[in-house]
């Protein structure tokens, strides 16, 4: 699957990915879109190769004392070793629209494949949360064509990777495989006019600026809380 | 490669190579020698995934354990993890050292990313964290292969098939009948090794060697 994405991870964000630093939650999002990209794919292994010279030629040989190292060796040669290739048991998961279905990549299908649990907000907007550890929250969000979200600004960083349909902001319109960021500092005021279904990555909870939905905040920083203790427990 | 040719998109290729060949002309990074003349960490891991050599296993055991060790400590700050993964990272090298080939990179990156991917899972158990995604679903194995076809999107290296037809009809016996079983049956690597009744290990180095030429006549042809 490729697609031609306009949108892509920062830098520093395909880095995290490649040396494996990131969470659970930004390690699926990026997945997903890496998997869909394939400039971002050339990337990440280009930054696997220098992670690992890094690797090895900033770790220092000490020799862990505790560990018996021909005991181990032992153990481990007498594993039978994997003849097969391409290990792609590849479990075709789809989120079923109105009238049509969305094959989601790889990572979300396994994310989805315990069940979601949509939930109706405000403004036309639908969302299935799901904890994948205890400094995210990620969710799956289904727009309705027309829908738009109340003006909002983060406390800190929000990834959306649009997934089937589309929606716009104030600095762009945003297609399949699109993987857009905004920081705390962006105030921004996402619509879809063709309806749109993401998956979407926050570091932490959302505060609504503007008007009545000023009024969702305490219970979206409940809601935070609780998606992330929920996973700390 | 801008120019190895022309013609009409589709035509281009499509009966003779599939979209595998379609990678630009780069040679796969080549084993390196060390310098002392011991062998690579590339000759090395292929000498574990041809014949369970443990020699070479114990070579690479030596060279990664301290390192694979040290990745722990850092990210873990517990010498019993940092010590479990050491035992599954290298298990993993020993089992899945008969997928490596040159195409997925060096040996020290494809090291890295199972380590790395070791060091995740168990890193989610430590924290407790829900099982529902593990290293292998978001580092996919497929992944590596398919970064090596990104050119083909970029649109570059188009040949005429007439041209590798006859660069590919200028390849020894052995190693054109491997070419021909992969790109143009279709088939992976453990088919096409039962259909030619040859070992694995012979027929990915028949491959590499294939493969190198074609890239090579395509090269110079430029």
């Amino acid at each position: 699957m490729n697609i031609d994405a306009k949108y892509h991870p920062t830098p520093e964000q395909l880095e995290g990915f490649a040396q494996g630093t990131l969470s659970p939650g930004m390690n699926v999002v990026i997945s997903a879109h890496v998997e869909l990209c394939a400039i971002c794919r050339k990337s990440v292994s280009e930054l696997e190769e220098a992670a690992s010279e890094e690797w090895l030629r900033s770790t220092p040989d000490r020799r862990a004392s505790s560990i018996n190292f021909s005991a181990m060796i032992d153990s481990i040669v007498d594993h039978p070793q994997i003849k097969g290739d391409r290990t792609t048991a590849d479990s075709v998961s789809e989120i079923h629209m109105l009238d049509h279905s969305v094959t989601l990549p790889r990572a979300l299908a396994k994310v989805a494949s315990d069940g979601l649990v949509w939930r109706q907000l405000a403004g036309g907007i639908n969302q299935a949360t799901v904890t994948l550890d205890g400094q995210t929250q990620c969710e799956f969000l289904y727009m309705k064509p027309g829908s738009q979200v109340p003006v909002h600004k983060h406390q800190g960083n929000e990834v959306t990777l649009v997934l089937d349909g589309s929606f716009e902001d104030e600095l762009g319109h945003y297609k399949p495989g699109d993987f857009v960021v905004r920081t705390a500092k962006d105030l921004h005021r996402p619509a879809s006019e063709e309806g749109c279904l993401c998956f979407a990555v926050m570091d932490s909870p959302l505060t609504f600026t503007k008007g009545l939905a000023r009024l969702l905040n305490p219970f979206i920083r409940y809601r935070f809380r609780r998606a992330t203790s929920a996973a700390a427990h | 490669m801008e120019d190895v040719v022309s013609g009409a998109g589709s035509v281009i290729m499509g009966s003779l190579v599939n979209k595998k060949s379609l990678k630009k002309p780069t040679t796969p990074p080549a084993p390196r020698v060390a310098s002392d003349g011991s062998d690579s960490d590339e000759q090395l891991l292929i000498a574990v995934g041809n014949h369970q050599d443990r020699a070479a296993f114990n070579a690479l055991f030596s060279r990664f354990s301290n390192k694979i060790y040290a990745m722990g400590m850092k990210l873990t700050r517990n010498e019993q993890l940092s010590h479990d993964l050491v035992q599954e990272a290298m298990l993993t090298v020993w089992q899945k050292a008969p997928l490596y080939d040159l195409d997925r990179g060096t040996a020290q990156s494809w090291i890295f990313t199972l380590t790395r991917n070791r060091c995740f899972d168990i890193l989610r158990k430590m924290k407790r964290q829900p099982a529902t995604v593990s290293a292998d679903d978001i580092w996919p194995q497929e992944s590596d292969i398919d970064s090596q076809l990104v050119h083909e999107e970029e649109g570059t290296m188009e040949v005429e098939v007439s041209k590798i037809q006859s660069f590919y009809g200028q390849l020894p016996a052995a190693q054109r009948a491997v070419v021909e079983q992969i790109y143009i049956h279709d088939r992976t690597h453990e088919e096409a090794a039962a259909v030619l009744e040859i070992p694995l290990g012979t027929l990915k180095s028949r491959l590499r060697l294939g493969v190198g030429k074609l890239r090579q006549m395509v090269g110079t042809e430029v």
